[in-house]
């Protein structure tokens, strides 16, 4: 996936439904549900066996470099609301290793530049399986998002240093289907050409 | 965290007999622990009126806990609607608004579906005159087999040296599979420091010597506690007088508060003459709760009592009455007045 270069619109940017963004052309992306016998706990494992989950399959991902920030700017459908427990969220994944389809492990934690419906602002967190997530201090990242005809529009940004092997991932949790830590639908890498001009 | 299943274990007895459903223990706890405003609808330690619908509304048919397999059930988790409660009240207008003695004070919520924690008191059941009731204290059970702490994913909730269940709030990512799993249902969320919180066990007065908030302020003397593994009132209640038992032993956690369940008179036959082949409380009513030991338990104590009536003595019913106050607090006897903060 490109990285285009836009270094004076950082404002723009950080607005999902501004207009910098739909010139540029978004990448597809599939994802699949974080597999159920990697959820951490027998009584995950158990009470999800029969209940689906993860199931948003696709996403569509645009990055842009500006200064020394990242901005990825996500879209996908989601058909309803929330109205119990949790919110819709998204992440940004980075780090590297195989471990991308159940958010990390101990040996390879990923980093999430997360974000969700019901808080302000971005949480930075180091993830080291589903669920198993603490939060990272020192790294600021931020996050706005929109919705518009049934689609999320978010836009989570950060500092482009924190990408790893060039390479980002994404996830999604769908609010409405109670899903929450590792309970959620994951994409493969994706390679990010971060050199493009 | 030390694995071993030979640490020692804090439990409570509370005797159902002795309960006046006054909820000190709950204020007790309350004003302790949980006063933060977004804390307002929390009852760590609750009291309902039985037969009721208890805390959260309707608990126990959400869920949890292990089947006889001891593998999990799905649980549900309730929500604050269920718990209810954490209303506004109207004190401005009561107090300082003029009209005392026309307004009362009342929730400022829609009176419709209108919740809390023991808002059915002393509905109770039966028909006059044969109507009962009895008062069931609630707190986190400090399970030995704690379905919630299996459940998390975080590794955010453990069993301390003491026994008790307890959560690392840094590591708890607010994920609440514990509050699905924990068949009790005795855990609530703190929607804004995004963290689930339960009874902790008064665990810094443990470590001080001092007894649980509601153990220490029952004018009842009806809540004990004290090591398992210890002589004392609760090893003595539990073990050899065996007239103190778990709750919904069943749902398969192994719950540290055992019960001493009612005793109950006869109910009136129509003419008004004494029906004495039964109590007044269905005994299958209290097996639905305390399972069938609960029969040979309020023989136990029946008989005993019977003896004391007839001029004997019996050691149950003098550890259960605890002439001494002290004798109620186990090994945790120090004053909290005496414990100097710190920190
Ligand atoms: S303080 Fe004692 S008597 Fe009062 S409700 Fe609690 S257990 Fe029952
Ligand atoms: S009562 Fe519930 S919260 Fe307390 S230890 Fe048992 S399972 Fe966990």
């Amino acid at each position: 996936m490109k990285v285009e270069r836009m270094d004076n619109e950082a404002a723009d940017l950080k607005d999902p439904a501004s207009a910098v963004w739909s010139g540029l052309t978004a990448e597809n992306i599939s994802l699949a549900p974080v597999p159920l016998a990697a959820q951490p706990t027998e009584y995950i494992r158990v009470s999800r066996a029969d209940q689906p989950y993860g199931e948003t399959a696709e996403a569509s991902a645009t990055a842009v470099g500006s200064g020394d920030q990242l901005y990825v700017r996500l879209e996908w459908q989601d058909d309803e609301r929330p109205n119990g427990e949790f919110a819709d969220a998204a992440a940004v994944i980075l780090g590297s290793g195989d471990n991308i389809a159940t958010l990390g492990s101990d040996d390879t934690p990923l980093k999430l530049w997360y974000w969700a419906d019901d808080r302000d602002g971005a949480l930075n967190l180091s993830s080291s399986g589903p669920g198993v997530v603490l939060k990272n201090s020192g790294v600021s990242v931020s996050a706005a998002a929109s919705r518009d005809d049934n689609r999320w529009a978010v836009v989570l940004s950060g500092p482009a240093k924190e990408v790893s092997d060039s390479q980002m991932g994404v996830a999604i949790w769908n609010g409405s289907n109670d899903e929450r830590a590792g309970l959620a639908a994951v994409s493969g890498w994706l390679s990010l050409d971060m050199e493009a001009s | 965290m030390n694995e071993t299943s030979e640490k020692r274990q804090i439990a409570w007895v509370i005797d159902l007999n002795k309960c006046i459903g006054c909820q000190t223990c709950s204020v007790a706890c309350k004003v302790l622990w949980t006063r933060e405003e977004s804390e307002k609808a929390q009852w760590w330690c609750s009291v309902n009126t039985l037969p009721g619908k208890g805390t959260p509304k309707d608990w126990e048919g959400m869920g949890g806990g292990f089947d006889d397999a001891m593998a999990p059930k799905t649980g549900h988790q309730p929500t604050p609607a269920d718990f209810g409660g954490g209303f506004d009240f109207n004190h401005e207008e009561v107090f300082f608004g003029g009209s005392a003695g026309k307004v009362h004070l009342e929730p400022q919520a829609p009176r419709e579906g209108r919740w809390a924690m023991n808002w059915d008191e002393d509905q109770g059941a039966g028909e006059w005159p044969n109507s009962y009731y009895f008062y069931m204290p609630r707190m986190c059970n400090h399970c030995s087999k704690p379905a919630c702490a299996e459940a998390c994913p975080s590794g955010a909730m453990y069993k301390n040296d003491d026994g008790l269940v307890v959560r690392d709030e840094e590591i708890c990512s607010g994920s609440r599979f514990c509050m699905e799993a924990c068949p009790y249902k005795k855990i609530y969320f703190n929607y804004e420091r995004q963290v689930a919180q339960h009874c902790i066990g008064c665990f810094p007065r443990i470590e001080k010597g001092v007894a649980p908030a509601c153990v220490r302020q029952c004018p009842g003397r009806a809540m004990f506690t004290g090591w398992l593994s210890e002589d004392g009132p609760v090893r003595d209640l539990v073990m050899k007088h065996k007239v103190a038992l778990p709750l919904h032993g069943e749902y398969g956690t192994s719950p540290n508060v055992y019960y001493v369940p009612p005793l109950s008179p006869h109910p009136l036959n129509e003419d008004m003459s004494i029906n004495a082949e039964k109590p007044r409380i269905p005994p299958e009513e209290l097996e639905a709760m305390f399972g069938p030991e609960v029969h040979d338990a309020l023989s136990r104590l029946q008989a005993e009592m019977d003896k004391v009536r007839e001029g004997g003595s019996s050691e149950l019913m003098k550890t259960l009455i605890a002439y001494k106050w002290q004798e109620l607090l186990g090994p945790f006897t120090e004053d909290p007045a005496n414990i100097i903060a710190t920190g």
